[in-house]
């Protein structure tokens, strides 16, 4: 439908701005061109205005200033045909606790005007793609949180989008139900030909499921790529030492060499960025050695997207 | 409209499943027909037309009001809730008229409005009301007290539209529906109120759905209060302005709340 109209873009967005009530700028001048069949991770910190953006994208806010084009719909003009062409979830659980899965799904569906025998077939297609069969019986209060996740996955799929908008899609679940959920976003795009938005907060997610980045703060993209082209830019290694001991006093020591470029320590795992990891490692194993920590395995490796987020917002990524 | 109907259905569904919400949807109006319909009988009921043992017969029709009233502040919180959970957030992003997002939630507390008259009006008979059984009296009884959920269902959207606090939400919405009680003939009739009072439930709607469900109920003419002042087609007129304006209130603090 309109094909011809988005020239093989998917998302694409001009000088998007929001300034709510009181002069709170929110999103300051955003563009974006997302291709077709990508899946594209806006990567930034609580308050950097990715969910403003995310609200304007889905029609659900309009922009203060600025346009922005979802399947060659207009958000604005053309909110309705943005609407039946997108599915979205969103960064809070959005979920009716004393229907059954089944009926959420259902209730979806009919909102949409699909007609009973597409829902019945859509519901249990999707149900069966995220393992949820047995719950759907089951009203949703006695859903883990991984499950509910799971469920408005498929909810937002009901409707055979062309452009899944997905909020935080994994916050505050379990490794597993993330790897699961980021599994099912990869086969949405690769076998369903899905155009995906997402917004996270985990650096090894964007790097896994996403083909561009964008890093953005303070209502802006501040820098834009492929992982790697990110990553790429950095140019320093990271030291990554696992072991046990007294970790505070080796950090101290380590940070006060001139060359350390930071350090972070959690889950018994260090990192230290420095400008050559070769160059450096000897002193840097042998001050573990006078703090009294034993070093148990140690790695050089190139950096991480989370250390190209530190760089462009002057923040660590805490995830 | 069919929209409309899914967040109609949708709402149902929650709250039939809400077991305590259901029982206390329709044990809290067989309270107040038993305890304040018997129990201010005997204070009230002399001041009413038809005496002592008339006053539940009169008061019904206030007590159905009053419930009306108490659904749509319960719809309005539940709406506000469902605004800062975000799930209102799930219709605004589907391909529906923001009308029918409205209008779903309202017809709702329309339902469940008229569910709790009809256990009012029988439990009424149970102990005693003079209200006639004819089938048509009930239903125009149910038109105007669907017009009046209606229009009160506007207003407790508009409130809840317009804060994000359930605390702000339920003291301004008390301010309000406590007068709209007591300043009307729900309780007493208008001939014993100071000229003020009579003023102030002149203007009040539960004025007109209260008159207006007495005259079709009670049989004999001569024990309605007020009917001389208030005619039957004016209770229409007032609650069907009133229920028109209470919608648009609503809809425009909704489209002010997600500008």
């Amino acid at each position: 439908m309109n094909e011809q109209s988005n020239n093989g873009l998917a998302i694409e967005a001009k000088g998007l701005v929001k300034i709510y009530e009181g002069d709170v700028l929110a999103v300051d001048g955003i563009d974006m061109a997302i291709e077709a069949n990508t899946i594209y991770a806006m990567l930034g910190p609580n308050g950097a205005g990715k969910t403003t953006t995310f609200s304007m994208l889905t029609t659900l806010l309009e922009p203060t200033e600025g346009t922005a084009k979802v399947s060659g719909f207009d958000v604005i003009k053309q909110a309705n045909d943005v609407r039946r062409q997108i599915g979205v979830t969103f960064q809070e659980t959005v979920l009716d606790n004393e229907l059954t899965g089944r009926q959420a799904l259902d209730y979806h569906g009919r909102l949409y005007g699909m007609s009973k025998e597409s829902r019945v077939e859509k519901i249990s297609e999707l149900l069966a793609l995220v393992e949820l069969e047995e719950a759907a019986g089951r009203v949703i209060s006695t859903y883990s949180g991984g499950m509910k996740r799971r469920l408005e996955l498929i909810r937002g799929l009901m409707t055979n989008p062309r452009v899944l908008f997905l909020d935080e899609p994994t916050l505050g679940l379990d490794p597993q139900s993330r790897a699961r959920i980021g599994d099912y976003i990869l086969d949405l795009k690769e076998k369903e030909g899905l155009t995906v938005l997402l917004t996270t907060h985990y650096m090894d997610e964007a790097e896994l499921l996403a083909d561009r980045v964008g890093i953005i703060d303070h209502g802006k993209i501040l820098v834009e790529g492929t992982p790697a082209e990110l990553v790429d830019q950095m140019g320093a290694d990271v030291i990554i030492i696992q072991g046990s001991g007294d970790s505070e006093q080796f950090i101290e020591k380590v940070n006060a060499l001139p060359y350390t470029e930071m350090v972070t320590s959690a889950d018994g795992i260090i990192q230290i960025g420095v400008g050559s990891g070769s160059r450096r490692l000897v002193e840097i194993l042998s001050q573990a050695h006078e703090a009294g920590y034993q070093v148990e395995d140690v790695s050089v490796s190139k950096p991480s997207l989370g250390d190209v987020f530190l760089k462009y917002t002057g923040r660590q990524f805490r995830d | 409209m069919n929209a409309a109907i899914t967040l109609w259905s949708k709402q149902m569904t929650k709250s039939l499943r809400n077991q305590m919400e259901m029982s206390g949807m329709l044990i809290q109006p067989v309270l107040w027909v038993v305890l304040f319909g018997v129990g201010m009988g005997s204070l009230l009921g002399p001041a009413v037309p038809g005496g002592e043992d008339f006053y539940i017969t009169f008061m019904l029709p206030g007590i159905v009001a009053l419930t009306a009233s108490g659904g749509a502040i319960a719809g309005g919180s539940t709406w506000l809730n469902e605004r800062l959970q975000g799930i209102v957030k799930e219709y605004l992003a589907a391909p529906i008229p923001r009308l029918s997002i409205l209008f779903g939630n309202a017809l709702s507390i329309v339902s469940k409005g008229l569910i709790q008259a009809l256990v009012i009006m029988i439990v009424g008979l149970i102990v005693g009301a003079n209200i006639t059984s004819n089938p048509l009296a009930w239903l125009g009884t149910f038109v105007l007290v669907s017009g009046f959920a209606l229009g009160f269902a506007g207003i407790a959207i508009a409130f809840a539209s317009s804060t994000d606090n359930p605390g702000a939400y339920h003291s301004m919405i008390m301010l309000f529906n406590l007068p709209l009680l007591f300043l009307s003939n729900s309780l007493y009739p208008l001939e014993t109120m100071p000229t003020w009072m009579r003023i102030a439930s002149m203007v009040n709607p539960t004025t007109y759905v209260v008159t207006g469900s007495r005259i079709m109920l009670i049989e004999d003419v001569s024990a309605v209060a007020d009917a001389a002042t208030i005619s039957l087609w004016l209770c229409f007129l007032v609650i069907a302005i009133f229920a028109l304006l209470g919608m648009w209130w609503g809809y425009s603090a909704f489209r002010r709340s997600i500008k």
